[in-house]
């Protein structure tokens, strides 16, 4: 499998890292990926147990919604230039992102990594490291994007009328629907209520229903 | 139960004997129709000018009929409370059955139009849905993501509101096991009695 197409538009390194990278059509990452990535493969800027250590890093920057800087603060680590250990750091994490992006394989991951004059030793701790992340960075990655608000949960309550000021001797049973909602770009929790009666509620069941044994008959496709 | 009339009111109804029955009929036949659409002044004067009297003096009879109707529909009083409390108006036979007439015909109508005023939640008018699946997105390739897209149509105060929501198939089947067992509750011993005592 051919390495990737090259990216136009890489930023320059910086210690921030970025979650989402913007190139569309990335497939080889470029130049300062490259750079880092022929820096991690030297055994002689990092040893095996500093390769790993790194590559770990990464994945935890990617994962740990707490981490920060100090990822990078092992003894093992120590000895390396900062400057190097955080370029390599922001190389290893944009690669991981695009390869789960498009969910590359282990070939493809190959092909890069030698290209980038990695040693088959440091080849297979790659595609080891990448494939116990695999399914929590494709989770990470299928979180990010823009959707309708989305119904959480329901609750419901039901009353019965027995008069309003404008109104006496009413006597009828009525319902009130919450709808709890998550609004994932504005990270808000809105809810949407509304009241019902018996007769409302139940066409509003039915046609859920529906809808779930429509989504029954097409998963069975 | 009777109806408590005020000095100002029994002062707007005493036109009422001053005009034949035809007119009182037709005077009721507006009410309710200021009722359901609302009042319309013109009215007044062109009934002013037909009976030779001031059009406030035709606005309060009016009126004053209509605030009969809509009391008597509100509690829902007897024929026989109905009877009781016209009476102390000392009308004539007659006018005191056209009024009963007025309001056995009209309670309902009214009653519905009355159950418009309550404190207002919007209310539900119907539900479309849609099957989608998510195949990539900026951030993700070759996804299979199912989700059910909602429009749900609610009425509040006479406006119509949609929302558009979305929900995947576990919610889905959540929201309809939990609405059904709100159907059910209605089914329920508790409620059954309650329905049953409460009159």
């Amino acid at each position: 499998m051919r390495p990737l197409e090259k990216a136009d538009r890489m930023d320059p390194v910086s210690s921030e890292e970025r979650i989402e990278s913007g190139s569309a059509s990335t497939k080889r990452p470029g130049p300062p990926v490259q750079k880092g990535f022929q820096m991690l493969a030297d055994p002689g800027s990092f040893d095996s147990n500093a390769f790993t250590l790194l590559l770990r890093a990464a994945y935890q920057s990617l994962l740990d919604a707490q981490a920060d800087e100090a990822v990078l603060d092992h003894p093992d680590l120590k000895h390396i230039d900062p400057v190097v250990l955080k370029h390599c750091h922001a190389a290893a994490a944009t690669y991981i992102l695009e390869a789960g992006k498009h969910r590359a394989d282990k070939s493809t991951l190959s092909t890069y990594l030698e290209d980038c004059k990695f040693d088959r030793e440091r080849i297979e701790l790659f595609c080891t490291e990448y494939q116990n992340n695999k399914n929590s960075i494709e989770i990470l990655l299928g979180s990010i994007g823009r959707s309708l608000p989305h119904i959480t949960d329901v609750s419901w309550r039901l009353e019965y009328q027995i008069k309003t000021n404008q109104l006496h001797k009413m006597y009828r049973p009525a319902y009130l629907v919450t709808l709890n909602i998550e609004n994932t770009d504005s990270r808000s929790y809105p809810e949407i209520s509304f009241s019902c009666n018996m007769e409302q509620l139940q066409d509003l069941v039915g046609k859920l229903k529906d809808a779930s044994k429509s989504l029954e008959r097409a998963t069975h496709l | 139960m009777l109806l408590d009339l005020s000095e100002e009111h029994r002062e707007h109804l005493a036109f009422l004997p001053q005009v034949d029955s035809a007119v009182v009929a037709e005077f009721g036949r507006i009410a309710v129709e200021f009722l359901r659409r609302g009042s319309n002044p013109k009215i007044y004067e062109g009934a002013a000018r037909k009976l030779n009297v001031s059009s406030d003096t035709v606005q309060h009879g009016v009126e004053g009929l209509t605030y009969l109707l809509t009391e008597s529909s509100k509690l829902m009083i007897s024929e026989l409370d109905f009877q009781d409390s016209v009476f102390v108006l000392g009308f004539s036979e007659e006018l005191n059955k056209l009024l009963l007439q007025l309001y056995l015909d009209n309670r309902r109508e009214i009653r519905t139009i009355l159950s418009e005023l309550a404190p207002d939640l919007p209310s539900y008018h119907s539900l479309e849905w849609r099957l989608d699946v998510q195949l990539a997105s900026r951030s993700l390739r070759q996804q299979i993501k199912p989700a059910v897209t909602i429009k749900l149509h609610l009425n509040q105060n006479g406006d119509h509101n949609t929302k558009v929501l979305q929900t995947d198939p576990a919610t889905l089947l959540h929201l309809v096991q939990q609405l059904e067992q709100a159907l059910e509750e209605m089914k329920t011993n508790h409620c059954r009695r309650v329905v049953r005592n409460i009159k």
